[in-house]
């Protein structure tokens, strides 16, 4: 059965202001059924390789999902995408909030922007309505004060703002995107390259619900009302309600795998300090959600003793700020986030970042005279909050930063490079891949850079009685694992959970919602899929979408120059851990090396270089994509 | 003794509590002392007894010991 409304791409180009509105057919669309794996369509067929992602020539792409916007729980997800100035690989950062959703209710599905404005603008979306806009008096402002002026200026309090920061002005390598001031498009540096084509923001307004588009809205709703009432009656979606991702803080720490002092150690002396008992007596002021959400998973909280403008803290930024950059003032931390929004950096690089300069401090590898005076050690929280001030505004030693822990280590020489926690460029998230092995793969392998997101957590499928594992049989796998064991059977998971995962940031889905990771049923998730569209798929067909999408990712970093060298772990993770329940901890790197041949074997890749074979691409409908593996990769990065 | 109960175990307990504050006469199993208060042993992935980490099946607790369970943790 088709789908009941036309999928509609906006195009802008920046540079000579023209814009086009475009169908996708519905037969790709089924292949690429919007996010990431409609991201990666356009940027392989439409963006040469070796495009400078500063130059006008990149493409910019933010693309909703097939469920983006549907009365059903955590589908309020959409991807920002383009080639990662961070990186030089594919770049895709997904974000809740409530611009996905208003971008399908003024009927579009993406919009792809190309070109560079003379000026700074920012594009003004009301339906059918597209406008570019003057934006230079917005430049240079703080994220807050840049979506007052813009709802200002339109009339409207409901114009839903998706906009880069100062960081991004400043081509900060790892500055984001927020809407609402409280959902950020954090990774991989796209606010960047947001901030290199002179745009600002993106408004949008739209008044089409997503009952005129879905195939069967009554059985939508339906399902929509019976999953809202799980959200209480399922224990992890409940904890995620209850405590949120700040609820990760204490159960880390306790089992050795809070990252602490750049990776150094497992367990935190102070983790009681930044724990969720802490953070809900000191900063929690009310609780928040995303579009039509039941889970309630964002928090507001007080920094310097007022309500903050832009929501409270995650665990990733919790750990980042606190744990990794040895720092137990819950309140430093709070503010750390707060700057971080404001100014729209990547909370996850930068606290990664100044950790790493700690470590490059405290070992003498820089001084005082490198870093403006400021005694970058661990646990000094008022350097710290100095340095993301720095970053942000590319200021002194903080030029350096902004350029990301790999590059700033190439610069300074030495022995920086040792403390440089990243993979392709990419800093690590906060969570310990000496405890979690198939994150680890993950971190070496996926495709945008040491990403947490590519897989549910090894921690969750230890035992057959666990909640996570009980609903994972669903998708195929069959047996318990340990947390720490790269076997075979583990790398079959990690390709299930990975096409799973990337499926859901295809079509919009929040990994708070599906199961593996929360409340929904994995025949919940194939149901509300054929509900929306009238088609009639399997768990086998999500499972092949999001296969599709990763290889799509891949052949680009393919095109890039990007090898088998580059799906790998930093020198450190192969080291022993320090303190903590796991101290002691390491990966055995020839059973790594083992186990990512393996991986790339049951990916249908040669086991050796990791390129995905002709064979596979052509199984997965990207014949056309295989072509393009016979370009030369002599001209690499 | 004093029993922390971690992660999503709290769903389970009665007012959704994390602290227990428990009088032991006696050495007694943690096993013994959790199916009491109707936690489900299945879902017990962690257990810190004193500042280590122990096994569930095996650990014996004395009433000034210090305990902590949790449950599997996953990411976000």
């Amino acid at each position: 059965m088709p789908l009941k409304t036309k999928i509609k791409i906006l195009r802008v180009d920046l540079t000579s202001g023209a814009l086009d509105v475009e169908i996708f057919p519905e037969r790709l669309y089924r292949l690429y059924p919007g996010g990431k794996a409609l991201a990666g369509y356009f940027l392989l067929k439409e963006m040469p390789a070796h495009t400078d992602p500063f130059s006008p020539q990149s493409l910019l792409i933010l693309a909703s999902g097939l469920m983006t916007g549907s009365p059903i729980s955590t589908t309020t997800r959409y991807v920002v995408a383009g080639r990662s100035p961070l990186t030089g690989a594919v770049g895709c950062s997904e974000a809740g909030g409530y611009w996905g959703p208003a971008l399908k209710q003024a009927g579009f599905e993406a919009v792809i922007i190309t070109g560079r404005a003379e000026q700074p603008v920012y594009i003004w979306i009301q339906d059918d309505q597209v406008e570019i806009r003057p934006a230079e008096h917005l430049w240079g402002l703080t994220t807050a004060e840049v979506e007052e002026m813009i709802r200002e200026e339109l009339g409207d309090p409901k114009v839903r703002v998706l906009q880069t920061g100062i960081a991004g002005e400043n081509r900060v390598r790892f500055a984001g995107l927020t809407n609402d001031l409280r959902h950020f498009n954090a990774r991989n540096g796209m606010g960047a390259v947001m901030g290199s084509k002179n745009l600002k923001a993106v408004a949008v307004r739209g008044s089409q619900r997503y009952d005129e588009i879905a195939d069967d809205k009554e059985g939508l709703r339906a399902l929509a009302r019976k999953l809202a009432r799980q959200v209480r009656e399922n224990p992890l979606s409940w904890e995620l309600q209850h405590r949120g991702t700040p609820g990760l803080v204490e159960p880390l720490n306790a089992g050795g795998m809070l990252p602490t002092r750049n990776f150094r150690q497992g367990a935190f002396e102070h983790a009681a300090d930044v724990s969720w008992e802490v953070y809900e007596k000191e900063l929690l002021t009310s609780r928040r959600t995303c579009f039509a959400c039941a889970v309630r998973c964002k928090r507001e909280v007080l920094v310097d003793g007022k309500p903050s403008r832009y929501g409270g803290p995650e665990y990733e930024t919790i750990a980042s700020f606190s744990s990794n950059c040895g720092v137990s003032d819950i309140k430093a931390m709070a503010k750390a986030n707060e700057l971080c929004n404001a100014y729209m950096l990547d909370s996850v690089s930068t606290g990664n970042i100044i950790a790493f300069a700690m470590e490059c401090f405290e070992n003498g590898v820089i001084g005082l005279a490198d870093t403006d005076g400021i005694e970058l050690k661990f646990g000094n929280a008022e350097a710290m909050l100095q340095m993301i001030e720095k970053i942000a505004h590319r200021d002194g030693f903080g030029d350096l930063l902004a350029e990301g822990s790999k590059r700033a280590a190439e610069q300074i020489g030495g022995d920086a490079m040792q403390y440089a926690q990243q993979v392709k460029g990419q800093e690590l998230a906060m969570h310990e891949p000496r405890a979690k092995h198939n994150v680890a793969m993950g971190y070496a392998i996926t495709e945008i850079g040491a990403d947490h997101l590519v897989v549910a957590h090894d921690t969750a499928f230890t035992s057959r009685d666990a909640l996570p594992f009980k609903s994972a049989q669903a998708l195929g796998i069959k047996n318990p694992q340990p947390a720490r064991s790269l076997s075979d059977e583990k790398m079959e998971q990690f390709l299930i959970l990975e096409s799973w995962n990337n499926f859901q940031n295809t079509v919009g889905y929040c990994f708070f919602g599906p199961a593996p990771r929360s409340f929904i049923p994995v025949e919940d998730v194939v149901e509300s899929i054929n509900l929306a569209s009238g088609w009639d798929l399997t768990v086998e067909n999500l499972l092949e979408i999001g296969e599709r999408t990763t290889n799509l990712f891949r052949v680009f970093n393919y095109r890039e120059g990007f090898t088998s060298k580059d799906d790998d772990l930093p020198q450190r993770f192969f080291t022993p851990l320090e303190e903590g329940a796991l101290a002691g901890e390491a990966i055995d790197r020839d059973t790594f090396l083992a186990a990512r041949a393996k991986l790339y074997q049951l990916k249908g890749w040669d086991p050796v270089t990791g390129v995905p074979t002709r064979e596979r691409l052509e199984a997965l409908s990207l014949g056309w994509a295989a072509d393009m593996l016979d370009t030369s990769q002599e001209d690499v990065k | 003794m004093q029993l922390h109960i971690g992660g999503y175990l709290s769903f389970y307990m009665p007012g959704k509590q994390t602290r227990f504050d428990l009088g032991l006469e006696k050495p007694t199993p943690l096993k013994e002392i959790l199916q009491c208060l109707d936690v489900p042993l299945g879902e017990v992935q962690l257990v810190i007894h004193n500042q280590s980490i122990v096994n569930l099946q095996d650990a014996v607790i004395r009433d000034q010991d210090m305990v902590k369970i949790y449950s599997s943790v996953d990411g976000g």
